[in-house]
């Protein structure tokens, strides 16, 4: 059945004419290229690399950064944009992150006129594709502690140490990797054929499985003096890279969602159990009707929040609860719609368990549920509980 | 009431839709002209009942389809109220001989009566419209939704000779692609699933589907277990159809197919179980094996 | 009514034969004709005697407009021109100009008509053959019929107003030498014709789908002028209106499914298919 996307609000209807038609050409890629793809994509474990070609024919990559050939777009239509490719899976919507919000926004904002000039714009074509080291094996929640480090040679920098869950990782040609120099957080640029650079993939995954996910290894890799980020020091250069992608998780959340719902109703409609179609049973229309008030209080904070990104009135604490939320109704809303499939719901011919598993990755990554829970309880009573160190 | 009848030819006789719009004028009380374009089957034409006079408009021009000369070549012998068949060449025929006359067209209507009221399928059947015309008009009649007139009649035949320039010049024939239609842009599909055996039976529904121009679809049980194209598949993972006609053979129904197809205007169902649930959703369902089924399907489509 | 004597502007084709010489080298304009119908996937549902346009979920280009406008680009490119996307109707069409705009269409002309959808056929040919020689094109591609109407009649009525040649159900277009080659079905399967300027392509299902627009091309659609040209503008009387729609009414619901026993039904069924159901 064709997809009807959920807009209980009419939401949509406050996009701009531009944002409705970047809107609509995702959602016809999706449908026409991503759809018929994605279970094959997920079974044989790979990132189709014509998705990339696409998502750089259409111009999305980068979507709200401007010049150097990046798109230019609104924050909004770089959220709507997430949720139409999230509709379709979540490891494509990574992918779309990664690239814009953490391999590209850190030179647009941190790097120096020549770097951009060099990287922003085979980037924005999709010819190049980045990935962001930051988390480590044993440093996820605490980036602040990571042991990769950055020693100044004279004419060079040595890195070593190791990054790990870096999406795109494998098949990047750059990493925007955060090491300490001189117990400094400094991000660097890192091309794939650098001496001492190797980012195996990892393997195994019951969730983003047709995204990739990487290792990043430094063993006194060598890297050019002028691959440092000039222009950002500390935590604030990471952090500023993930709001963006946790503002397109967001959105992107929402997509999964209606994705879900989408499948749910048409399921409970068709499917016919003592007579009646099950969509005509008490407890199933309130599953469907729950899952109608979230999708609807989910869409109307990704526009909100996206409204206050344009208009620079947000803090990351907003992101932060937008982040939290959306996900966890969507991860919830999927776990439903497996209910209402009933065991069908299992099978890879619905996208429910594909949906469930991939959100549950969405959950954790880019800031775990908790810590954003954490990160609003300090703004609520002043007080950090992310250590006990008070 | 005046009328003409543009008839639509086959080869070098008359196509059986002609005798439907006779039948459609003699409906309005009309005895219409009927108007031959180059001539073909003139003499046959003139055999159908309710007939007053038979034009057989002959000329170079009709050696080539070119709409424009043979609007110009026949739209002189057009008057009153035109009739053509819905077909390709009848529409864009009709089209310009409206244009020409500076008058209505109604194409592929379904109904028509007096005064005149025509009924129409627009939206793709998805809405029915009814419109009255006034004054003269042009209007193109759906195949087999008209009576036939007989075959009785002993009308007079005017041949006229009438050229007109042609601006169309066939370059090149290209002959028939012996490729089969996919299944998500065919008009008629007929499917086949587990029931009918072994994947080697699917010949027989390619032969059906020779006869009426339809694409061949499979359930997703026999493109996993007998290795058919994916691109066959109808259902949740592979395609969704919305054909006019749907045929459904040895395929149970499971819901997965049935999300695939269910949206199809009209669905007939083969299959030897009584109790499958592919008959929840058949319009038209028969209960009898393939091996037995498939063979009248292919002599009934074949006599059409 | 009747289009030539009324028309106040100069004539660019008198009875066939252009005046003025417009498909030359990269000078050639080629107008597309798009009309917005509701998508072939919305429902359709039917208020006071008319089909609700308040209801329809989702507005789209006509699907087979979509081939001629991909055809018509690729011309484009490979002989250079310029493209006018013309669509009638009311504001809301607008939408389709931009969408055309994102895929490359250089000129969006709309002919503002409010009651379009009530207009027959000779208004609405009147009206576009106007706006196409007001365009100064030499080729006007358009699809074969809409979705709403299914009729096919604008194609060929239009090329019969302004004097021009009309290949219909076309596939493919290409330019060769000064004049045009199309590809349409024949009774032996397909062949390839010749024609010349000025001439009318009403597509099928072409052999490209359209183009996917891009951001960029988006952002440049946003800000093309629309040339609106309302009746008076093209100066042409349009003529009464000689059909007068009665009503809309959904389809009639279908019978319920019928179930016959034994291979004997077939040729029942197949009599019904082809009576009842009017499908083959």
């Amino acid at each position: 059945m064709p997809y009807e996307a959920l807009d209980f609000y009419d939401v949509d209807s406050l996009l701009t004419d531009e944002e409705r038609m970047v809107r609509d050409m995702v959602r016809d890629f999706v449908d026409e290229e991503v759809i018929p793809k994605i279970e094959h994509a997920c079974r044989d474990g790979v990132f189709p690399d014509e998705w990339r070609v696409a998502l750089g024919e259409m111009g999305v990559l980068g979507a709200p950064l401007k010049g150097y050939d990046c798109p230019g777009l609104s924050y909004t239509a770089y959220g709507v944009i997430c949720r139409e490719l999230e509709r379709g899976d979540s490891g494509l919507r990574s992918f779309a992150s990664v690239q814009g919000s953490l391999a590209m926004y850190p030179i647009w904002d941190f790097g120096s006129e020549e770097q951009k000039q060099h990287y922003l714009p085979k980037m924005a074509s999709g010819e190049w594709i980045g990935c962001f080291g930051l988390t480590e094996p044993d440093y996820g929640s605490n980036p602040g502690d990571m042991i990769t480090k950055a020693e100044d040679m004279g004419d060079h920098y040595l890195l070593n140490g190791a990054k790990m869950w870096i999406t795109n990782g494998t098949v990047a040609q750059l990493a925007v990797v955060w090491a300490k120099l001189d117990g400094v957080i400094r991000g660097f640029i890192v091309e794939k054929d650098d001496p001492g650079f190797s980012a195996p993939e990892m393997k195994g995954k019951h969730s983003l499985k047709a995204s990739v996910t990487s290792e990043l290894v430094f063993q006194d890799c060598k890297i050019p003096k002028d691959r440092i980020l000039p222009n950002v020091k500390g935590l604030r250069g990471p952090f500023s890279c993930l709001n963006n992608a946790r503002f397109g998780i967001s959105w992107g959340a929402v997509g999964a969602a209606q994705a879900c719902f989408d499948s749910a109703k048409d399921y409970a409609l068709s499917r016919i159990q003592f007579t009646h179609p099950i969509a005509s049973y008490q407890l199933v229309q309130n599953k469907l009707a729950w899952m109608l008030r979230e999708i609807t209080k989910a869409q109307l904070l990704a526009y909100h929040l996206g409204q206050k990104k344009d208009a620079g009135t947000w803090i990351p604490e907003h992101i932060s609860l937008a982040k939290m939320n959306n996900v966890d109704i969507a991860l919830e809303i999927a776990r439903e719609a497996r209910d209402i499939h009933g065991a069908n719901g299992i099978l890879d011919e619905y996208c429910i368990m594909r949906h469930m598993a991939n959100l549950e990755s969405v959950k954790t990554y880019e800031g775990t549920h908790d810590i954003h829970n954490l990160i609003l309880g300090r703004h609520i009573t002043g007080i950090q509980a992310f250590t006990r160190e008070l | 009431m005046e009328c003409t009848v543009i008839a639509e030819t086959s080869g070098n006789s008359i196509h059986p839709i002609t005798a439907q719009l006779v039948g459609a004028a003699s409906s309005l009380g009309a005895t219409p002209i009927v108007v031959v374009p180059g001539g073909a089957g003139a003499e046959e034409a003139a055999s159908i009942d309710g007939v007053s006079k038979v034009i057989s408009v002959v000329g170079d021009c009709f050696s080539t389809f070119d709409s424009g000369a043979w609007a110009s070549a026949i739209a002189s012998q057009c008057s009153g109220v035109v009739i053509a068949g819905a077909t390709p060449i009848g529409r864009e025929v009709a089209s310009r001989v409206a244009a020409k006359k500076g008058i209505p067209i109604i194409q592929d209507a379904t109904d028509l009566a007096p005064g005149i009221t025509i009924t129409r399928p627009i939206y793709s059947g998805k809405a029915v419209e009814t419109s009255t015309v006034s004054g003269d008009c042009v209007i193109t009649l759906r195949a087999n939704a008209f009576d036939a007139a007989g075959s009785d009649g002993s009308a007079s035949v005017n041949v006229v000779d009438q050229s007109a320039d042609i601006s169309i010049a066939v370059k090149e024939a290209i002959s028939k692609a012996s490729e089969r239609l996919d299944v998500s842009e065919a008009d008629i599909i007929i499917s086949g699933g587990r029931g009918i055996g072994q994947k080697e039976n699917f010949s027989h529904l390619e032969e059906v589907a020779d006869i009426i121009g339809a694409a061949v679809g499979a359930s997703r049980a026999v493109v996993d277990e007998w290795g058919m194209p994916h691109s066959m598949q109808v259902g949740q993972t592979g395609k969704t159809v919305t054909p006019s006609l749907y045929i459904a053979v040895g395929i149970s129904g499971a819901i997965q197919h049935l999300a695939g197809m269910r949206s199809s205007k009209y669905i007939v169902a083969i299959n030897k179980d009584p109790d499958a649930p592919i008959f929840g959703v058949a319009d038209y369902g028969i209960v009898a094996t393939w091996e037995e089924a498939v063979p009248a399907l292919k002599s009934a489509l074949a006599a059409l | 009514m009747n289009f030539k004597t009324t028309t106040l502007r100069p004539l660019k084709f008198i009875d066939g034969i252009p005046v003025e010489g417009t498909s030359k080298g990269n000078h050639m304009t080629i107008a597309v004709l798009l009309k917005q119908v509701p998508d072939t996937t919305a429902k359709i549902s039917v208020n006071g005697g008319r089909v609700d346009e308040n209801a329809v979920s989702k507005w789209s280009f006509s699907p087979y407009d979509e081939y001629a406008l991909e055809a018509a680009l690729q011309l484009k490119e490979s002989t250079g021109g310029e493209i006018v996307a013309i669509t009638a109707g009311p504001a809301r069409c607008e939408k389709l100009l931009r969408d055309a705009a994102a895929v490359g269409a250089d000129t969006l002309v709309h002919v503002s008509a409010e009651n379009f959808n009530e207009f027959d056929s000779t208004q609405v040919q009147n009206l576009l053959a106007a706006a196409v020689q007001k365009s100064s094109a030499s080729l006007i591609f358009c699809g074969k019929q809409a979705a709403d109407t299914n009729a096919g009649s604008t194609g060929p009525g239009v090329a019969e107003l302004i004097g021009a040649s009309c290949v219909t159900l076309v596939t493919e277009v290409s330019s060769e030498g000064g004049g045009y080659t199309a590809t349409r079905p024949s009774s032996s399967g397909h062949e390839k014709v010749a024609v010349s300027a000025p001439c009318v392509f009403a597509f099928d299902k072409g052999v490209s789908e359209m183009r996917r627009p891009n951001v960029r091309g988006i952002m440049m659609a946003k800000k093309k002028p629309i040339e609106t040209w309302s009746v008076g503008d093209l100066g042409v009387d349009i003529g009464a209106n000689g059909v007068n729609i009665d009503s809309h009414s959904p389809p009639a619901e279908k019978p319920p499914g019928q179930k016959f026993e034994g291979a004997e039904s077939v040729s029942t069924v197949v009599s019904k298919l082809r009576d009842e159901a009017n499908v083959i």
